[in-house]
């Protein structure tokens, strides 16, 4: 490639990945480190491949800087096995199974129990609202929120067994997530999910629109039993942010740094939140101590965060069928998401097509071209490493057992994940 | 900024009001309707604008609006339910918050309750009651709109761009999902998880008893549905009763009144809204207004008390013979049908019974201004 053009992107990135690194410094509050302690580092030192920070072309350039610093280096005296494992993407299936296996036993009737949750004396009704439930789910949050509790629990010096009010989050929170589901693809027409029909598409809009509801209800009802007021606020923000985040959908930013900052306060809305809060919730019920919940608030903050990223790179990665969804979805439904947004960085041709939310015919193809000649996927997927190493820096300030180690190997399933 | 934008909703509210009950309780009516429930809104403090600014004003729903203003021209539902904010009273918009804050009023300060203090009241209502009347008009609310999602497959084009349908639809989802978690975050403030879940079990019966209601464009694709009194009834309470009369109950949990007052509140609550919903079913067939197309629900009260009398051979065959020969109803053959027995009668003396129920439970409490304008409204939905 020409120097000139390299050199002129060098500038032109260095402006911009600075006031990206300060929205995501903003966003995160306490995790200020991402700048201090190899972000910056990059570029202040003016030498080596690291210098184009956030939006080097090759993320292999960018880790030998995240390499030297002090946070690498604590990293890998914490835990010997994060060398491998945060670097290099290669795992046995042996490790990525782990996490999913310590949650198992606290799992194994979670989608019975779902389903005695939801109570109705109609047959139809109750076949639209246990639809999803049929445990073919990966049940993701739960899984999340059974290790937390566990890692907690020990942390406040009890068994890890998990209290009452903790299981019961932990269906709470595949519900909750569930109606959203349902709700979203009416909002999207989608017709296809986890690789069948959605509920829409067999019962039609009017009632998918009901059965969300009905799980919502059921959710809220078994929130309420748990019988502690503040886990009830807690799980209630969860329910406005996805709403706040769907409505954030709908419109574009024209500023460029709007829209990036637009973009992740819209993912903490629709995914982080839930699992953030949900999170937040099972440190509540073991522990009285606001820093504990914070660290459980902001694990599962920067982990959902990270999923979301890997979840809109997966979007132009993985060939159709295999998320059970079309790929290049986000584009055709107007959506501007992390790689898009990075390319039109490269390639400003596509700010005209964000406004107009891709509708012009081609756009979507267009569009599609353009973020895979940029680097807009690997600078997604370096932002969601980033959150990931941030999760890893919250959950590591609890006291050492196999669940916190758990929650730690579950942010590189996060950022490995193909479907 | 209340004061700045109240004075026109409710006057537009107001002017609604008017020229509905002109049609709704037209002649006799000796108490009408709108009387007794602005009378009833004296009561209680401030006008009764539960919808809080919070949410009227709110970007999100401000985006909605100026959505909403595309679907002008098109049939989906969600354009009427818009704009029955602003003029139509006859589902009583606010009706169920004005029925929860005069019955806060009506049970008077606690006595059991350490931690509520009666300075704390505003026209002997406590805040927590005041935004539970807000959250139960939110709920009410949300489903007006989710129950206007249209189906997309049963649309044709001849009925317009589906398109705009599926903006509609959109938009309905979204604006009652945000009703929906403002209703939500509101009950998660009132720091009661009795409350919480009593009104979430609210929500799902709402849910259940919308479930099988008649989407608004497929009036008839059940007419042989065999749907009996009894069944009438307990599915007109999932839909209409259960909400008010939970939220009655919940209003007297929020003044820890005992056990004995919680079952009365919502006794008055449910009766009440069985009444009001007879009236309504009703009106078709009591007013006398000749001229006007007539126009019913095949499953409105007088109709199932009508199948379950001449049973469902008679009714099939009063059904086949007011079908026109485009296969449409002729609704006021069927509409005399329906006169000519006791379907009417029957309607109207369930209408009463539960008037009294809802006197009757009322009674439970010390006489008061706030109790006699719940016996007003009470006594209103058994007149016709």
């Amino acid at each position: 490639m020409a120097v000139p053009w390299r050199q002129c992107r060098r500038l032109s990135a260095n402006h911009t990945s600075t006031s990206l690194l300060e929205t995501v410094c903003h966003l995160s509050g306490r995790t200020a480190f991402l700048s201090s302690a190899s972000w910056r580092r990059g570029p202040g030192s003016g030498s080596g491949p690291g210098h184009r920070g956030l939006l080097s072309a090759q993320p292999s350039h960018v880790t030998p800087t995240y390499n030297s610093s002090l946070t690498r280096h604590k990293f890998r005296l914490l835990f010997p096995t994060l060398q491998s494992c945060c670097c290099r993407r290669i795992h046995s299936d042996v490790k990525l199974k782990d996490p999913f296996a310590l949650a198992q036993k606290d799992l194994n009737h979670l989608y019975d129990d779902i389903k005695k949750e939801l109570f109705v004396s109609k047959a139809e009704l109750k076949s639209l609202c246990d639809y999803y439930f049929d445990g073919k789910g990966k049940a993701f949050r739960p899984m999340i929120v059974v290790l937390m509790s566990r890692a907690l629990n020990i942390h406040s010096n009890r068994d890890g067994d998990l209290l009452p009010g903790q299981r019961s989050i932990a269906m709470i929170s595949e519900m909750i997530h569930t109606a959203s589901l349902v709700h979203d693809d009416v909002i999207d027409g989608s017709d296809k999910r986890r690789g069948k029909s959605t509920i829409n598409e067999v019962w039609g809009e009017r009632k998918a629109i009901l059965a969300g509801d009905f799980i919502l209800s059921a959710a809220s009802m078994a929130l309420a039993r748990i019988g502690n007021t503040t886990v009830v606020s807690v799980l209630s923000q969860v329910i406005e942010d996805l709403v706040r985040g769907e409505f954030m959908q709908l419109g574009s930013k024209e500023n460029e740094n709007e829209r990036f900052k637009h973009y992740l306060e819209k993912t903490f809305k629709k995914t982080a939140s839930l699992i953030a809060n949900s999170c937040k919730a099972v440190s509540i019920l073991v522990s009285s101590d606001p820093e504990v919940h914070e660290i459980a608030f902001q694990y599962g903050r920067n982990v959902g965060i990270a999923f979301q990223l890997v979840d809109d790179v997966l979007d132009f990665t993985s060939c159709a069928n295999h998320l059970g969804k079309p790929s290049a979805a986000d584009l055709r439904l107007g959506l501007a998401t992390g790689p898009v947004l990075f390319a039109c960085q490269q390639f400003p041709e596509l700010h005209a097509m964000i406004m107009r939310r891709f509708s012009s015919k081609g756009d979507v193809d267009r569009a599609w071209q353009y973020v895979q000649q940029s680097d807009g996927v690997e600078q997604t997927t370096y932002l969601a490493r980033r959150y990931c190493q941030e999760a890893i820096r919250q959950i590591s300030l609890l006291r050492p057992s196999a669940e916190r180690d758990a929650l730690i190997r579950l942010t590189e399933m996060v950022l490995s994940r193909d479907k | 900024m209340r004061s700045a934008v109240w004075p026109r909703l409710s006057c537009m509210g107001w002017l609604g009001r008017g020229q509905r009950s002109l049609s709704l309780f037209s002649s006799t009516a000796p108490s009408n309707w709108s009387k007794v429930v602005s009378d009833a809104e004296k009561i209680v403090g401030y006008p009764t604008s539960f919808m809080s600014l919070r949410c009227l004003l709110s970007d999100e729903l401000s985006n909605v609006a100026m959505h909403v203003r595309k679907l002008v021209g098109t049939k989906h539902p969600l354009l009427n339910t818009a704009r029955g904010f602003v003029y139509d009273s006859r589902n009583n918009l606010q009706m169920r918050g004005l029925v929860v804050l005069l019955m806060s009023k009506a049970a008077g300060p606690s006595h059991a309750a350490s931690d509520l203090l009666a300075q704390d009241m505003v026209s002997g209502i406590y805040p927590s009651q005041r935004n539970l009347a807000e959250i139960t008009e939110l709920i009410h609310t949300a489903f007006l709109v989710h129950r206007g999602i249209v189906d997309l497959k049963e649309w044709t084009n001849s009925d317009g761009p589906l398109k705009d349908m599926q903006f509609g639809n959109k938009m309905a989802v979204l604006s009652g999902d945000f009703l929906l978690a403002n209703a939500c975050t509101g009950l998660a403030q009132l720091n009661n998880t009795k409350v919480v879940e009593l009104i979430s079990s609210a929500i799902g019966d709402l849910v259940q008893g919308i479930y099988h209601e008649n989407a608004p464009n497929v009036e008839e694709s059940s007419p042989t549905d065999g749907l009996n009194v009894a069944a009438w009834e307990e599915q007109t309470f999932l839909s209409h009763g259960a909400l008010l009369a939970k939220s009655c109950q919940a209003a007297m949990e929020l003044a820890k009144h005992d056990k004995e007052a919680q079952k009365q509140a919502y006794k008055y609550g449910k009766h009440l809204s069985l009444g009001h919903k007879l009236n309504s079913d009703l009106q078709p067939f009591v007013k006398s207004g000749v001229g006007e197309p007539v126009s019913f629900s095949l499953n409105a009260a007088p109709v199932v008390f009508h199948r379950q009398m001449v049973g469902q051979d008679k009714w099939c065959q009063q059904l086949q013979q007011a079908r026109t020969f485009r296969n449409q109803l002729d609704y006021s053959k069927l509409w005399a049908a329906v006169k000519s027995e006791k379907g009417v009668s029957s309607a109207v003396d369930l209408c009463c019974y539960h008037g009294n129920k809802a006197l009757e439970a009322i009674q439970a409490f010390p006489s008061s201004e706030a109790r006699s304008a719940l016996e007003n409204i009470a006594s209103a939905v058994t007149k016709f």
